[in-house]
């Protein structure tokens, strides 16, 4: 217990084991597949953008342990960024849903074949 | 080509002499000729343009007449300016395919004539009989005035054109292009009447029996091309009076004049209807009478004679003969062959035809047994007084609405207007059956004559074909004096044609009602042909009366005009006084009178040894004897069992109705060869089973072939898209989660991938 | 970098045999065959223990049961059972087993881990495995995750959420990126779930406890719950094979910091630390270039200190001397990355229009002023005519 916070609190340690960084990006991969299952059986379409979110979660998680490896800042400006766009895709996401709740008064997915083009 | 040929013309005089093959033998000269081609030409042109400049008059025919007239004179004036020699008229390059420097390395085709007096020969009478038939045809085709008109006379000019380049040409390929030409100007006006099925038939028959002699041709020439690295007749007569080829290698005993001979020969007897390639000449009867007395009796069925005359040389270089063997054994088989069935018919026209193929077949036996001068003779003589005869027929046929059964027509000479009809055809039918004193009996002599003297030597079994020939001599007159008791002599009795006519083929009258029959009548003129303005049958059975009844009314016979009888009557002159030329005296040849002459001075000349003496008779003196004899029995037989009672039929008939004859009661008797020989001897249904029906078998699995794979396959490929869209459309059903499903499987897809390639 | 599995799953090619089996000689490690996995792909399964590892390792023989459990094998076998732990977990009509679903997940998601553990311990030495809190976080992270797409109730999925949320700002913790993880809990926790959350109350009337047929249908029946699993635990199965067999592929860590020379920039902070480790006594400062930059010699960490008499001297940095990560994550944005600012900007700035042009209401008519506006319409068009 006192690794985990010495290691957060002094820094970047000499060397980061390529294993542990296994186990991250395996966390990471894990979180990614639930939000991916998440996305492809829910049927509420608030529940489906939040397994997004999920993904987007999953990846940060992967740019950080990345960046971490790599003793470079860029993965998690890259997460700043990650945020911005999942923010943005909230607003916009969310505004739609209202939209469209407005226009059926349901929520499912499924009720929306008609975009097809 | 054309535009070449027309800026030369006035500058024919001082063409230059340049010739690529010329030899020791030609010279420059005969420039003349040059105008037939080009008033051919112009004819056809103004034949053709009157079509869209919408004459309708006769003004075409009248200046087809007057061209063919023109190059008559020109031919006329060459002919008397026309000494011994070989001139060779220059007119342009025009086909050259050079490879190399060498000798044989060079393929020239020029528009050049080859002026001997064998080109004459055929040139005169070509032109002059092309001008005679125009001239019937005026008015023998007076019906079709407007677009039929222009192209009648469209391609009966290009024929004389192309005939005049293969008689004329100065190379085998000019022959060559010019025997397609007549071949192609053979189909267009066979299937002149091209709205009926069976005239289209005959003309695709034609056109396809003559593909296949033509494909004997082709190899000829390129087997003459190998051999002797020229097509120009000049060089390849020099060649083959030295005896050698290209190489100087003899030729005597070499494949090429055993080859090139026979090759030429299977050319010559697609055009010229012998053995089996006869079978289209009498279904060519369907074409319009004119077409059929020029085309199909008086001038290009004689292009395989002289052919066959025009490389004699070549046949003759051969030690054993055996070309000209064959030929002459196909000559006389297919002579005798043809009378047999022109003996058991009933159409007249078709007894023509068949008499046409059997004439050939003694020109090709008069070749084959070393009479070229007889077979020349007899050409010329054939070509008159058998064009005399299909006038006369084409007038009978235009007169009684295209009647064509010799068992419905009887004693048409004597009808009103029909007595020149009726005397042409005697003279022709006289001619035809070699009765003593007509030029018939001379040139068809020369040849019997011919074939008794032939040593075996040369000919394998000379005096064979020579007793087939007698006979057929004999069933000659036998069955051309069937057609003329029955038809012109006898009691007036007819049935209008047509009727009779289309039933054969299928149709019948009936369905025309008499309202619309007398819409449609007009001055309509019954003919052998389905009418192209005024269709249905009832019609052509209106012939210029506005009251007539058909179902009720006599039917009105229809005499010839002027035109038609001017024709008949110069024709038929002709063909008395091409008797005459067996008696013309020249300096040129000890027998055949002008025409020996004429063969004497050419490359056909060949001096036949005469070893037939018995008691100090020459072969032709006992020939005079016997053909007359055989010729008159013929008649006489002819005259017993169809001719009626009295004068006319000689005292020997007894008929006295049109439909029935002695020859009724003697048919059954004869049992299967009657009905065998009036079936042709199924030889058409032979060609059908053997070469026709596996043929379409074959090509019914090829069509299914092509349907089932060629077209599949391009079916699977057409298909294919609109497949690969009906699996994939319900993809793109706008469910959010198909789409979402495709994007997960298609990421775990290609990392699948990512992983078992790049590891 | 010690060399871990290598997954070889080979085509019938010659050339892939002979490559694994030099991999083999040359590793010295066994071979533990799987033969006919899957359609007409025979794959390999290479473990090699071998690489630059440390002789401590080498003398040590493994025993078989760790060896079994590190085999690649039993990784995809626990992925497979995590796989239809979730398939189970997820809602579906009538009698659920989401809690057998749930536990089956669980007790997979807890051997893979332990699958890692090992083959890390067995790799790389005890110090090599993660500690205990990323356990937790993961574990924590991983179930939230799957409670957000297995719970019928939408708000308690946003719930779900915001502790995942949170577990990952651990993680992000343990990774030392403590600025990201407190901007995750402060923007995702704080402002976007939020609004996850006003929209799902605003569209959805959620039944009391104890009526959760009351719930929608869509809530309630997830689609297709066996395909979707399926494919994305071959996404995970894939990707973690890759993970183990890709570990040999990534470049080395660098030994050193290399944002570490941005503190030169920061000349203050360094005087700060001379000053607090004592080494600058008296009116001595940090000596500067002439572009006023600090001199520091990075090969031996010493920086050029001036006396107050203008002697420059070295001296060596303090041990505490670091860029922080706020620091440096400030550096990599505003140095590194100062278009993408802009282009977020642009971003969000467009997403906020786009959400108040999407969820504009239509402002409806009066209805009297209608009618009055027609009658007007209508009698003007009347003069004119």
């Amino acid at each position: 217990m006192s690794d985990a916070l010495t290691l957060a609190q002094q820094g970047w340690p000499a060397a980061f084991p390529a294993v542990t960084l296994a186990h991250y990006l395996f966390v990471s991969a894990a979180m990614f597949t639930v939000g991916l299952i998440g996305f492809l059986t829910r049927r509420n379409l608030i529940i489906m953008f939040l397994c997004t979110e999920l993904m987007f979660q999953a990846a940060g998680i992967a740019l950080v342990a990345f960046g971490r490896y790599h003793l470079d800042f860029s993965g998690q400006t890259f997460v700043i960024f990650i945020l911005t766009v999942a923010a943005a895709e909230a607003a916009m996401a969310l505004a739609l849903v209202v939209l469209l709740f407005r226009k059926r008064e349901t929520l499912s997915a499924d009720e929306w074949t008609e975009m097809k083009g | 080509m054309l535009h070449q040929a027309l800026h030369l013309l006035p500058t024919l005089a001082a063409a230059p002499p340049a010739h690529a093959d010329s030899g020791a033998a030609a010279t420059p000269g005969g420039q003349l000729l040059m105008l037939v081609p080009a008033l051919c030409v112009l004819a056809a042109l103004f034949s053709a343009l009157s079509g869209p400049l919408k004459i309708r008059s006769k003004i075409p025919g009248y200046f087809s007449v007057a061209c063919l007239a023109g190059a008559f004179v020109a031919v006329l004036l060459t002919y008397l300016g026309h000494e011994s020699g070989v001139k060779i008229a220059h007119g342009f390059e025009w086909i050259t395919f050079k490879w190399g420097d060498g000798p044989g390395q060079a393929l020239t085709g020029n528009f050049a004539f080859y002026v001997d007096s064998l080109t004459l020969l055929w040139m005169l009478f070509v032109t002059g009989l092309g001008a005679l038939i125009a001239l019937y045809s005026v008015e023998y085709m007076a019906d079709d005035v407007g677009l039929g008109y222009a192209r009648y006379f469209f391609a009966f000019n290009i024929f004389v054109l192309s005939m005049s380049c293969l008689v004329m040409a100065d190379n085998l390929l000019l022959l060559f292009l010019g025997w397609e030409g007549v071949g192609l100007c053979s189909y267009l006006l066979i299937g002149y009447f091209y709205k009926k099925p069976v005239a289209v038939a005959a003309a695709k028959k034609a056109f396809i029996v003559n593909r296949i002699g033509d494909l004997g041709l082709v190899l000829g020439l390129l087997a003459t091309f190998v051999a002797f690295g020229t097509l120009g007749y000049d060089p390849l007569f020099a060649m083959i009076r030295a005896g050698v080829d290209a190489k100087g290698a003899p030729i005597a005993d070499s494949w090429v004049t055993d080859v090139i001979p026979l090759l030429l020969m299977a050319g010559a007897f697609g055009k010229s209807a012998q053995v089996f390639f006869y079978v289209w000449l009498p279904d060519a009867m369907e074409g319009p009478t004119p077409v059929s007395a020029l085309i199909h009796a008086a001038t290009m069925v004689t292009a395989g004679v002289f052919l066959i005359a025009r490389m004699y040389p070549l046949y003759a270089a051969d030690d054993d003969h055996m070309a000209l063997s064959l030929v002459a054994w196909c000559g006389a088989i297919t002579a005798l062959w043809s009378a047999t069935i022109g003996m058991s018919i009933f159409d007249i026209k078709r007894v023509m035809g068949y008499s046409t193929i059997s004439q050939l077949g003694y020109m090709f036996a008069g070749l084959g047994l070393l009479a070229p001068t007889g077979a020349a003779f007899h050409t010329l003589t054939h070509a008159f007084f058998k064009a005399t005869l299909f006038l006369a027929v084409g007038a009978v046929m235009h007169g009684f609405g295209g009647q064509l059964d010799l068992r419905r027509l009887s004693g048409v000479a004597r009808m009103r207007g029909f007595g020149i009809v009726g005397l042409a055809m005697l003279v022709g039918s006289l001619n035809l059956s070699g009765v003593p004193g007509t030029a018939g009996f001379f040139s068809k002599d020369m040849i019997l004559a011919q074939g008794f003297s032939t040593p075996a030597s040369m000919i394998e079994a000379p005096q064979a074909i020579a007793w087939v020939l007698l006979l057929t001599a004999g069933l000659t007159a036998y069955y051309t004096f069937r057609a003329f008791f029955r038809v012109f002599t006898g009691p007036v009795e007819y049935l209008p044609g047509d009727d009779e006519h289309l039933l054969e083929h299928g149709r019948h009258p009936k369905g025309t009602t008499l309202a619309e029959w007398h819409k449609q009548h007009g001055h309509g003129h019954g003919h052998d042909h389905a009418h192209t303005e005024l269709t249905g049958v009832a019609a052509r059975r209106a012939h210029g009366r506005k009251d007539f009844d058909p179902t009720t009314e006599e039917f009105d016979p229809h005499p010839p005009g002027w035109a038609i009888n001017a024709s008949l009557v110069i024709c038929a002159l002709l063909a008395i006084a091409a008797a005459a030329l067996y008696f013309v005296k020249t300096p040129h040849a000890e027998e055949g009178g002008w025409v020996g002459g004429m063969i004497e001075r050419s490359s056909a000349a060949f001096h036949s040894p005469h070893e037939f003496n018995l008691l100090g008779i020459t072969s032709h003196s006992a020939m005079y004897l016997v053909s007359a004899l055989v010729g008159l029995t013929g008649i006489a037989v002819a005259a017993f069992l169809h001719a009626p009672k009295g004068w006319q039929g000689l005292f020997l008939g007894s008929r006295d109705t049109a439909a029935t004859s002695r020859a009724d009661a003697l048919t059954p008797r004869l049992g299967r060869v009657a009905r065998w020989a009036r079936a042709k001897w199924y030889v058409d249904e032979l060609y059908d089973w053997f070469l026709v029906k596996p043929l379409r078998g074959i090509a019914y699995v090829s069509s299914w072939i092509d349907k089932l794979l060629v077209d599949g396959l391009v079916d699977a490929a057409g298909a294919l898209p609109a497949r690969v869209g009906r699996v994939l459309r319900p993809s793109q059903s706008g469910v959010l989660h198909g789409y979402a499903a495709g994007m997960a499987g298609g990421v775990a897809l290609v990392l699948l991938l990512v992983l078992i390639v790049l590891n | 970098m010690p060399r871990n599995c290598t997954l070889v799953p080979s085509f019938f090619f010659f050339q892939r045999h002979v490559r694994a089996t030099e991999q083999l000689r040359s590793g010295g490690g066994r071979r533990a065959a799987l033969r006919g996995l899957k359609v007409g792909v025979r794959v390999s399964i290479l473990t090699a223990s071998g690489g630059p590892v440390g002789p401590s390792l080498r003398s040590r023989r493994p025993t078989p049961p760790v060896d079994l459990l590190t085999n690649p094998i039993v990784l995809y076998l626990v992925i497979a059972l995590g796989a239809v732990g979730v398939c189970m977990a997820l809602p579906r009509r009538g009698v659920s087993p989401q809690l057998v679903g749930g536990i089956i997940a669980a007790v997979a998601g807890g051997l893979i881990v332990l699958v890692l553990s090992l083959r890390a311990a067995r790799q790389g030495g005890p110090d090599a495995a993660p500690n205990l809190f990323f356990y937790v976080f993961a574990a924590v992270a991983l179930g939230a995750a799957l409670r957000v797409i297995t719970h019928p109730r939408p708000v308690y999925a946003a719930l779900y959420f915001i502790l995942t949320v949170l577990a990952s700002a651990g993680l992000f913790l343990l990774l030392s990126a403590e600025f990201m993880a407190f901007a995750l809990i402060i923007i995702y926790a704080g402002a976007i779930i939020i609004t996850y959350l006003f929209v799902i109350m605003l569209a959805t009337q959620a039944p009391e406890a104890g009526k959760e047929h009351l719930l929608a249908e869509y809530d309630t029946v997830s689609r297709e719950p066996i395909a979707a699993t399926t494919a994305g635990f071959v996404v995970l199965g894939v990707l973690t094979a890759m993970l183990l067999g890709g570990g040999a592929q990534l470049p080395p860590a660098p030994a050193a910091d290399p944002s570490q020379t941005r503190l030169a920039q920061l000349p203050r902070k360094i005087e700060q630390s001379l000053r607090d480790a004592g080494c600058l006594k008296g009116g001595g400062a940090l000596a500067r270039s002439s572009l006023g930059d600090p001199v520091i010699n990075w090969s031996d960490r010493t920086v050029q200190i001036e006396g107050p008499d203008g002697s420059r001297t070295w001296a060596p940095m303090p041990d505490g001397l670091e860029l922080s990560n706020v620091e440096g994550l400030g550096f990599s944005l505003l140095e590194d990355h100062p278009g993408s600012i802009e282009i977020a900007g642009v971003i969000l700035l467009m997403a906020m229009l786009g959400a108040v042009v999407l969820s504009r209401k239509q402002v409806e008519h009066d209805e009297e002023l209608k009618r009055r506006r027609a009658h007007q319409l209508a009698d003007a068009g009347g003069a004119v005519r």
